[in-house]
C-alpha cells in the first residue's frame, strides 16, 4: 500500500495564549483530496501555515513526502504548491512574468507558464499586468502559480472564496485534474458544496479541533437523518409530508401515502454536510 | 526540465524580478531622473570660483580725508612742511585682499549698503557707484557687486589721529554679516589709527603673519559648486532609500513575501537580494552623479568608490528599517522622514562650515558626508580618511544589523 503523502499527528499551534489548532491528526494519500471544512477562525488556515512552513511547528509532528515538517527544508518546499487567502501576486508584473519568476525559484529551466495560464483560462491576458485583473482572474492566477512546479502536495486555502459560480467551477475542475495527476490536495473551505463535490474525504474542524473525518457519504450515513418528502393533492392546493425513514411506524405511513389517489411525488431527502456540521458542532459554517 | 536549485540561482531570480519591478515604478523612476537632472543643473549653475577679496565701503574718499586732515592740522598750528609729508598715496588703507569702494558722503554709502543705489566694478578694478534715477545708462563692461560692510570716518579722521585727538568712526553692516566681522573691522580701524599716528601696535608678528596648518587654500578656496558634491551624493543616496523602502514595503504589504517563503527561497535569500539590489542601485546612481560632477580623480577614485559603497550600504539598511516599519505609503513616508531628516544635517553642514554643533559628528551619516567632502574636495589620502572610514564602517554594521533584524522579524510575523 502506498505511503501517505501527508501524515499529521497531534498537531497543535498557539498564537500567544490562544490555541488555534488542537491535537489535529490526519493523512492524505497521493491523488486524494481532503476537504477541511469549518467556519472562519476554526484553525484551517493555521494548519496549512504550519504544514507549509509559514508558522513554526510547536507541538505534534507532521511528515510530508517522507520529510519532517518544521525543519528548514528547501527540497520539501520545491515539491509543494500553495494558494493563500490573500491574493499575494506581483501586481506590476504580467501573469506570465509572475509565473516565470516563481518557476525560476523552483529551478525550472523551461517553465510552461503559458500552458498553465491556458489551463486556468488566462492565456489571452498573459501579457497584461495583474493590477488590471479582476478578483476572479487573480484567483485563477494564484491556482496556476501553485501548480507551476507540478507539486506532489497542494495546499489550497479557500481557493474559490468570493468567486462567481462559473469561475469557481473552472477552478474546481482544475483542482480535480491535479488530484488525478497524483497530487495530494489539502483544501480548506467553508463551502459545503465544494467540499462535497471535490473531496474524497472531509474533515470537520471547529475551534481548532477535528470533529469528524470520513468520506462525505459515510458522514451523511453516520450522522445524517434519512427522510422522504411526499407531495399530495389537497383540493386545489398541494400538501407536503416529511417522513423520517428511521422512525417507528414511518414505513407503514409511507405505504399508506404511496397508495393514496392524491399522491403527486415522492422525494428521498439526504442530509447535507452543513446540517451534519451544525449537528456535530452546534454552529453553522459561515461566520 | 529543472536546474539544480542553488542559492545563487534564487538570488539572481529575485534580483531580476526586483529590477523589473523597479523599472515599472514610474513614480520613483521619474523622481530619480528628475533628481539626477536637477542636481547636475544646480551643480553647474552655482559659481565655481571664490572671490577672496573683502569689499569695504568707506566714506568720505581718501582724498577728502587727506585734504580735510591737512586743514584740521593746519588749524591746530602744525607747520606747512610737515603737512606736505602727508601724501594720499601713503595712506595705506588698501591691503592685499581688501578692496575699498569710496563714497563722497555717508548718506550715499548708506544708500549703496541698503541697495538703493548700485555699485559696479569695471575691468580696471575701479568701482563706480550708479544711481539709476540720476546717472542714466549703466556702466558698460562692468560687473555689479554687492556691498554689505561700510565704514564712515570723520572727514578729518587723519588729522585728528595725527594730532592725537579722539576721532569717531561708524561701522555699517548688513544684517546677514556675522557679528565677528564687526569686531574684526574695529580691530582693523584701530590698527590703521596706530599706523597713521606713527606708533607700532604693541604686538609683534613673526616674518609670516600666520602659519597655516595643513594645505594653505589661499588662492585655492573651495567654491560653492565643489561644496555641493557631498550634498548631491548624499541626496541621491537618500532618493534610493525611498525607492528600495517602497520595494520592501510592497513585498510586506502585499504579502508576496509569504508566497516566496513557501518556495525553496529562504529569508536570507530575500534579505541578501534586497541588500545587493539596494546597494547596487544606490552605488550606480551616486557613481554616475559623481562622474558627472567631476568628483573622481586619478588619486581618489578607489577611496571615493569605497565611500560610495559604505554610503549605499548605510542607506540600504535605513531602507530595510523603513520598508519593514511602514504599514502603507504614508507610514513609509513618515518613517523615511523620521530617519532621514537627522541624517541630512551633516550634508548641510558642509555648506556652512564652522556652524556644526558637536553632536552632529555622532550622527551615522556624518562620517560618510565627511568622507565625501575630504576625498572629493580636499583629495584626502587613505591615511587621512582612516578614522572616518572606520566610523562609517561601524555605523554601517550597526544600522545594517538593525535593518536585518527588523525586517526579518517583520517577515517572520506575517
Amino acid at each position: 500500500m502506498a505511503e501517505p503523502a501527508v501524515k499529521v499527528n497531534d498537531l497543535s499551534h498557539w498564537y500567544g495564549d490562544l490555541q488555534a489548532v488542537k491535537d489535529v491528526s490526519f493523512t492524505i494519500m497521493p491523488g486524494e483530496i481532503l476537504g477541511f471544512l469549518g467556519p472562519n477562525g476554526a484553525g484551517k488556515s493555521t494548519t496549512i501555515k504550519v504544514l507549509t512552513g509559514q508558522l513554526s511547528l510547536k507541538k505534534g509532528n507532521a511528515v510530508i513526502l517522507g520529510r519532517d515538517v518544521g525543519k528548514d527544508d528547501p527540497d520539501l518546499q520545491s515539491q509543494i504548491g500553495v494558494t493563500f487567502e490573500e491574493k499575494n501576486l506581483y501586481l506590476e508584473m504580467t501573469a506570465l512574468e509572475n509565473l516565470n519568476f516563481f518557476a525560476s525559484l523552483f529551478g525550472i529551466k523551461e517553465p510552461k507558464s503559458l500552458e498553465a495560464l491556458q489551463r486556468v483560462g488566462l492565456a489571452d491576458r498573459a501579457k497584461d499586468r495583474v493590477a488590471t485583473y479582476s478578483k476572479g482572474m487573480r484567483q485563477r492566477l494564484m491556482i496556476a502559480r501553485a501548480f507551476i512546479n507540478k507539486p506532489k502536495v497542494l495546499f489550497l486555502d479557500e481557493p474559490t472564496d468570493g468567486l462567481d459560480p462559473v469561475t469557481a467551477t473552472e477552478i474546481r475542475r482544475t483542482i480535480k485534474e491535479e488530484a488525478d495527476r497524483g497530487a495530494a490536495v489539502l483544501l480548506t473551505t467553508h463551502n459545503m458544496h465544494e467540499a462535497d463535490e471535490l473531496s474524497d474525504r472531509v474533515a470537520f474542524i471547529n475551534e481548532g479541533g477535528l470533529v469528524a473525518l470520513d468520506t462525505a457519504e459515510n458522514l451523511k450515513l453516520k450522522y445524517g437523518k434519512r427522510s422522504v418528502r411526499v407531495r399530495l393533492r389537497d383540493g386545489d392546493s398541494v400538501r407536503e409530508e416529511n417522513l423520517p425513514l428511521d422512525g417507528e411506524g414511518s414505513s407503514s405511513r409511507l405505504s399508506e401515502l404511496a397508495s393514496s389517489p392524491d399522491l403527486m411525488t415522492i422525494h428521498t431527502e439526504e442530509a447535507t454536510l452543513e446540517a451534519i456540521f451544525i449537528q456535530l458542532t452546534g454552529r453553522g459554517l459561515v461566520g | 526540465m529543472n536546474d539544480k536549485i542553488t542559492g545563487t540561482n534564487i538570488l539572481f531570480s529575485v534580483l531580476k524580478k526586483d529590477i523589473l519591478l523597479y523599472s515599472r515604478n514610474t513614480l520613483y523612476l521619474f523622481l530619480t531622473t528628475l533628481s539626477l537632472v536637477f542636481f547636475i543643473v544646480i551643480f553647474w549653475l552655482v559659481p565655481d570660483t571664490v572671490d577672496e577679496d573683502i569689499t569695504l565701503a568707506v566714506s568720505p574718499s581718501i582724498r577728502t580725508m587727506v585734504l580735510e586732515g591737512k586743514e584740521y592740522l593746519e588749524s591746530r598750528g602744525v607747520p606747512g612742511f610737515l603737512l606736505q609729508l602727508i601724501d594720499e598715496e601713503d595712506i595705506a588703507l588698501s591691503e592685499e585682499g581688501l578692496s575699498l569702494v569710496e563714497f563722497d558722503n555717508e548718506a550715499m554709502m548708506i544708500k549703496a549698503l541698503k541697495g538703493e543705489i548700485d555699485v559696479f566694478k569695471n575691468a580696471d578694478g575701479k568701482f563706480i557707484p550708479y544711481d539709476q534715477s540720476i546717472d542714466g545708462e549703466k556702466p558698460a563692461d562692468a560687473k555689479k557687486i554687492r556691498l554689505d560692510m561700510g565704514i564712515s570716518f570723520s572727514p578729518s579722521f587723519i588729522g585728528e589721529v595725527l594730532h592725537g585727538d579722539v576721532s569717531s568712526v561708524t561701522i555699517y553692516l548688513d544684517a546677514e554679516v556675522p557679528d565677528d566681522i564687526k569686531v574684526a573691522l574695529q580691530g582693523f580701524i584701530r590698527e590703521m589709527a596706530f599706523q597713521l599716528a606713527g606708533r607700532d601696535m604693541p604686538v609683534e608678528f613673526p616674518a609670516e603673519d600666520a602659519i597655516i596648518i595643513g594645505y594653505d587654500r589661499l588662492g585655492d578656496q573651495i567654491s560653492m559648486r565643489d561644496k555641493m558634491i557631498p550634498m548631491i551624493a548624499f541626496f541621491m543616496l537618500m532618493m534610493e532609500t525611498f525607492a528600495l523602502a517602497s520595494l520592501i514595503s510592497n513585498e510586506v504589504l502585499q504579502r508576496t513575501i509569504t508566497a516566496l517563503l513557501v518556495t525553496p527561497l529562504r529569508v536570507w535569500h530575500f534579505l541578501m537580494a534586497k541588500t545587493i539590489f539596494g546597494t547596487l542601485l544606490a552605488m550606480g546612481q551616486v557613481t554616475l552623479i559623481l562622474l558627472l560632477t567631476g568628483a573622481f580623480s586619478a588619486s581618489n577614485w578607489a577611496l571615493l568608490l569605497l565611500t560610495v559603497l559604505l554610503g549605499s550600504l548605510l542607506f540600504t539598511a535605513v531602507a530595510m528599517v523603513v520598508g519593514a516599519a511602514g504599514k502603507d505609503f504614508i507610514g513609509q513616508l513618515m518613517f523615511s522622514f523620521i530617519f532621514l531628516i537627522p541624517l541630512m544635517i551633516p550634508a548641510f553642514s558642509v555648506l556652512f562650515p564652522g556652524s556644526v554643533a558637536a553632536w552632529v559628528s555622532y550622527l551615522p551619516s556624518y562620517p560618510i558626508v565627511d568622507l565625501f567632502y575630504s576625498v572629493s574636495i580636499l583629495d584626502a589620502s587613505w591615511a587621512d580618511s582612516l578614522q572616518s572610514l572606520l566610523l562609517a564602517f561601524f555605523w554601517v554594521v550597526v544600522l545594517y544589523s538593525a535593518g536585518l533584524f527588523i525586517l526579518k522579524r517583520k517577515v517572520d510575523t506575517l
